[in-house]
C-alpha cells in the first residue's frame, strides 16, 4: 500500500476517486443542487445511454474527423507557410503581419465567417479548427528556422553540403523537434476549432450535442459530453506523445 | 585511395595503406614544398564595424604546420573563416593550392547533429565527398576505431563525453583525408589529460601523413610544441601578424618531450615577451 502510495500516478487516482465520492455523497445528501451539478452516478449514466443506444457515434464521427482533418491540413499549411517564410524574404514580409495579427486575436471568432462561406457541414469546422493549429505550426517553423543552430551549418558547409544537403540534414531535423514540441498544442487546438465550430452552427457533433444540451439545461449530458472531448483529447496526446518520443528518440535515447 | 594527391604526399600515404609505420613526411616549410594556401594582403570584418584584420598575408606550405595566436579579438580565428570560404573578405584574396574538398575544418565547440548516431555524423562528410552510404558508414567506423571510439559508433552526440564528442569531430574531419586542416582552438574545452592525449594523437597522425595545419590557438607552448612556424597577431582592431617565429624542433615530436629541447623555452620566452608589448601598446594608445 505504502508502495503503491509513492506512485504519482496512484496517489492523482485516489484524490479523484476521493473528490468523486464527496460529491455523490454531498449530492444525496441533499447539500448539491442536481439541477446544477448532477451527482458522477447520474454523468455515468447519460454517458451509458448516450454509448448503449448509439445516438452518439455521428456526432463522435463527425467532431473527430473534423479535428483530425484540422490537424492535417493545418500541420501542413503552417509548415509550408513557416518554410516558406524561413527562405524566402519577400514571403516572410507579406505572411509574417497576417500571421501575427492572427495569432494576436481569438481566432475562434472567424467561425461565423466560415460557417457563412462553407455552410454547417463539415467544411467549417475544418476550417476553424485549421486556422488555429496553421498559425501555431507557423511560428514553429518559421522561428525553427531562424534560430538554427549555426554551427551545425558551418559545420555541414566545411564538410562540403550545400542547400539541400543543409536543408536535409540540419534544417527539416530540426524543425521537426520544434513541430513535434507544439503538437500536443495542436492537438488541443484541433479540438478547440472542431468543438466551436460545431457549436456556432452545426446538426451533428459533439460540439451540436453541446450547444443542444445547455439549451435544454441538461448539466448531467453536458458534463457527460465534456468527460468525452477529455478522453479522446488525452488519447490523441498519448499518441503524440508516441510520436514525439519515437521521431526524437536521439533526443530521450 | 584518393587519386589526386600527387608528390610526396602519395608516399605517406601509400605507406600507411600498406599498414606499414613509415614516417614519410615532405619537409616541412622546405622550399620545393607547395603551398596548399597562400594569404595575400587579407583584411576582414563584420558588418559595418571596423575591420577585425588588415594587411595579413602568409603562407602554408605542404606538411607544415603553422599557427596563429595573439591577443583575443585579434582574428585569429576570422583568418580561418576566409579560407575555409566561411566568410568573404574585404580585401585582399585567399589563393588555395589545393581543391577547396582536401580541407578540412576542426572547429572550438563539438558541435554534431545531434539527430545523427556518431558514425553517422563521421560518415556525412563522406557522403558529402560521394561516397555511397554504405561504404561510408564502413570508412567511418574504421576511423572511430583508428580514434579510440569502437563500440561508440551507434550513440548519439548527447550520449558521448566531451572528448568522444572531439574524438568524433576529428573522425569527421581526418575521414575525408584532408591535405589542409584548419583548427580554431579545437582543444580548449577538453580538460588537461585528455586534451593532451587528443593533440598527442592527432599530432602522430598530422606527421605521418604529412596534413598541412593551420592551427589557431592561445596557447603558446601548444602552437609551439605543435608548429614549424609561429605567427604572433598584434591586438585588433585592425590586427596585423607582427612576428613570425620558426620552430627548429625535429619530428616526430611528442607534445612531453618536446619542451625539454634547448630551444623551446627561450623561444616561448620570447614570444611571450612580444605577445605582452603588443598588448600593453594597444592599451596605450587607447
Amino acid at each position: 500500500m505504502s508502495a503503491l502510495f509513492d506512485k504519482t500516478w496512484a496517489r492523482q487516482a485516489l484524490a479523484l476517486a476521493a473528490l468523486l465520492i464527496l460529491w455523490e455523497g454531498l449530492g444525496r445528501a441533499g447539500l448539491i443542487d442536481p439541477f446544477y451539478a448532477p451527482p458522477p452516478s447520474a454523468i455515468a449514466l447519460a454517458l451509458y445511454e448516450l454509448f448503449a443506444d448509439g445516438s452518439i457515434w455521428p456526432h463522435l464521427t463527425a467532431t473527430l474527423s473534423a479535428a483530425l482533418a484540422g490537424l492535417g491540413f493545418g500541420l501542413l499549411l503552417g509548415a509550408v507557410l513557416g518554410f516558406g517564410a524561413a527562405m524566402v524574404r519577400p514571403v516572410a514580409d507579406i505572411i509574417e503581419p497576417v500571421m501575427i495579427l492572427l495569432n494576436a486575436i481569438p481566432r475562434v471568432i472567424l467561425a461565423p465567417l466560415f460557417i457563412i462561406w462553407f455552410g454547417i457541414g463539415l467544411g467549417s469546422k475544418v476550417a476553424v479548427s485549421l486556422v488555429l493549429v496553421a498559425v501555431l505550426i507557423f511560428f514553429a517553423v518559421y522561428s525553427g528556422i531562424r534560430e538554427v543552430d549555426v554551427r551545425l551549418v558551418e559545420r555541414v558547409r566545411t564538410l562540403g553540403g550545400g542547400r539541400m544537403t543543409l536543408l536535409r540534414e540540419v534544417y527539416i531535423p530540426s524543425v521537426t523537434a520544434w513541430i513535434l514540441g507544439n503538437l500536443k498544442v495542436a492537438v488541443g487546438f484541433a479540438f478547440t476549432g472542431a468543438v466551436v465550430g460545431e457549436f456556432v452552427a452545426s446538426s451533428r457533433g459533439l460540439g451540436y450535442l453541446l450547444s443542444f444540451a445547455q439549451s435544454t439545461y441538461n448539466a448531467a449530458l453536458t458534463i457527460a459530453l465534456i468527460v468525452i472531448i477529455m478522453g479522446f483529447v488525452l488519447i490523441l496526446f498519448g499518441l503524440a506523445g508516441r510520436i514525439e518520443r519515437r521521431l526524437l528518440h536521439w533526443r530521450y535515447a | 585511395m584518393n587519386k589526386m594527391i600527387k608528390g610526396s604526399l602519395a608516399v605517406a600515404h601509400e605507406a600507411f595503406d600498406d599498414g606499414t609505420e613509415v614516417r614519410v613526411r615532405p619537409q616541412a616549410g622546405g622550399t620545393d614544398a607547395r603551398p596548399v594556401v597562400s594569404v595575400h594582403d587579407l583584411a576582414m570584418r563584420y558588418g559595418d564595424d571596423e575591420p577585425v584584420i588588415e594587411g595579413v598575408s602568409l603562407e602554408v606550405r605542404e606538411g607544415e604546420v603553422v599557427s596563429l595566436v595573439g591577443p583575443s579579438g585579434s582574428g585569429k580565428s576570422t583568418i580561418l573563416r576566409a579560407i575555409s570560404g566561411l566568410h568573404a573578405p574585404l580585401s585582399g584574396k585567399v589563393d588555395l593550392g589545393i581543391p577547396a574538398t582536401e580541407m578540412g575544418f576542426l572547429f572550438q565547440d563539438d558541435a554534431l547533429l545531434p539527430w545523427r548516431t556518431a558514425r553517422d555524423n563521421v560518415a556525412l562528410g563522406l557522403r558529402l565527398h560521394g561516397k555511397p552510404v554504405g561504404g561510408a558508414r564502413q570508412e567511418a567506423g574504421e576511423w572511430m576505431a583508428r580514434l579510440g571510439l569502437k563500440g561508440f559508433e551507434l550513440r548519439y552526440p548527447r550520449q558521448l563525453s566531451g572528448g568522444q564528442r572531439k574524438r568524433v569531430a576529428l573522425a569527421q574531419v581526418l575521414a575525408l583525408k584532408p591535405r589542409l586542416l584548419l583548427m580554431d582552438e579545437p582543444f580548449a574545452s577538453l580538460d588537461a589529460i585528455v586534451r593532451h592525449r587528443v593533440t598527442q594523437d592527432l599530432l602522430d597522425w598530422v606527421e605521418r601523413e604529412g596534413i598541412a595545419v593551420l592551427l589557431v590557438t592561445h596557447d603558446l607552448e601548444e602552437a609551439q610544441a605543435l608548429s614549424d612556424v609561429v605567427n604572433l597577431l598584434s591586438q585588433g582592431p585592425r590586427a596585423r601578424i607582427s612576428h613570425r617565429y620558426p620552430v627548429e624542433i625535429p619530428r616526430p615530436r611528442d607534445l612531453i618531450g618536446v619542451r625539454g629541447h634547448p630551444t623551446f623555452a627561450p623561444l616561448l620566452q620570447r614570444i611571450w615577451k612580444d605577445l605582452s608589448v603588443e598588448v600593453e601598446e594597444a592599451t596605450a594608445n587607447r
